[in-house]
């Protein structure tokens, strides 16, 4: 959707992932959209140079997310935001409803 | 020419560098680690030089302009042999939290004029990443500048306003008061 503004379906898919889900990795993101993990660490790095990302290490997995010192960044979120309404909505609802609180370890699933 | 680069302090480095690509149209604002530097008169000691352009200029324009004073790109940045410092332009807007940035400051020094954030500006800059990290570094930065050079704390608190950041500058601003 954005692709002509910001030339490249993979740097859209990475916004939007980030936007519904505040951090993300490469494999998970990769994974979620079924896509090359290589052009998407390349897009998710040329956005930490410009700025507009973050990365900080966890463990041996590096998180990116937004960076709250980017001047746009309150109205590129609400672009995106808008964005992801047009997605559809079984990938809206994956990328929304992914659960992000913790879970004791060991703890039986109904 | 006054002295060579290999004399030049962190300041005096960045008043040649800031006046040469000013006078080559390549008009840039130092910012970040090394502003506390100048304003905290080297209490801070911070081993790089941070410009960003006002308007972003091609790579090879201002590298061209590097060149002919000795940087040579490495990675990111631009280094000299002649010195410990290095040089780096991160992309721009120039800009303190969510603002632009309207007011530049100009210092004066034997190598050149070097067009620099206000020192309100800076601690802004510096409490910013205090505010979203949670950087006590940027904090005590902040303090620094603000020994050294009177800022304005009620500008301070409509812009840690506007940035959401009312409560923790609330809970900070007494140690401005009392440093100043």
């Amino acid at each position: 959707m954005l692709e002509s503004l910001i030339g490249s379906t993979t740097c859209e898919k990475a916004l939007v992932f980030l936007t519904a889900r505040q951090e993300g990795y490469v494999r998970e993101i990769a994974d979620f959209f079924d896509i090359a993990s290589a052009p998407l660490l390349r897009q998710l790095e040329k956005l930490e140079n410009g700025g507009i990302l973050y990365s900080k290490s966890v463990g041996r997995t590096r998180v990116f997310g937004f960076n709250p010192r980017y001047p746009f960044l309150n109205e590129l979120r609400a672009l995106l935001t808008k964005v992801l309404t047009f997605y559809p909505d079984d990938i809206r609802n994956r990328l929304e409803n992914d659960r992000r609180r913790p879970r004791k370890k060991d703890k039986p699933l109904s | 020419m006054t002295i060579p680069i290999s004399d030049m302090s962190l300041a005096e480095l960045a008043a040649y560098v800031s006046d040469h690509l000013i006078r080559n149209g390549i008009d840039v604002v130092l910012s970040g680690g090394g502003c506390v530097s100048v304003y905290s008169d080297n209490r801070y000691e911070s081993p790089d030089l941070d410009f960003i352009e006002r308007y972003r200029m091609e790579r090879k324009t201002l590298a061209a302009a590097l060149d002919s004073i000795g940087f040579k790109p490495k990675g990111r940045y631009y280094v000299n042999p002649a010195t410990q410092f290095f040089l780096e332009f991160p992309t721009g807007p120039l800009a303190v939290g969510s603002e632009p940035v309207r007011e530049v400051a100009e210092m004066e020094f034997s190598t050149g004029t070097l067009r620099m954030l206000t020192p309100t500006d800076c601690v802004k800059d510096r409490l910013s990443h205090y505010f979203h990290w949670g950087d006590r570094q940027g904090l005590e930065q902040a303090l620094m500048v603000a020994e050294t050079f009177p800022v304005d704390l009620d500008e301070l608190a409509r812009w840690s306003q506007v940035e959401g950041m009312r409560d923790k500058f609330e809970s900070i601003k007494d140690r401005f008061s009392n440093d100043l």
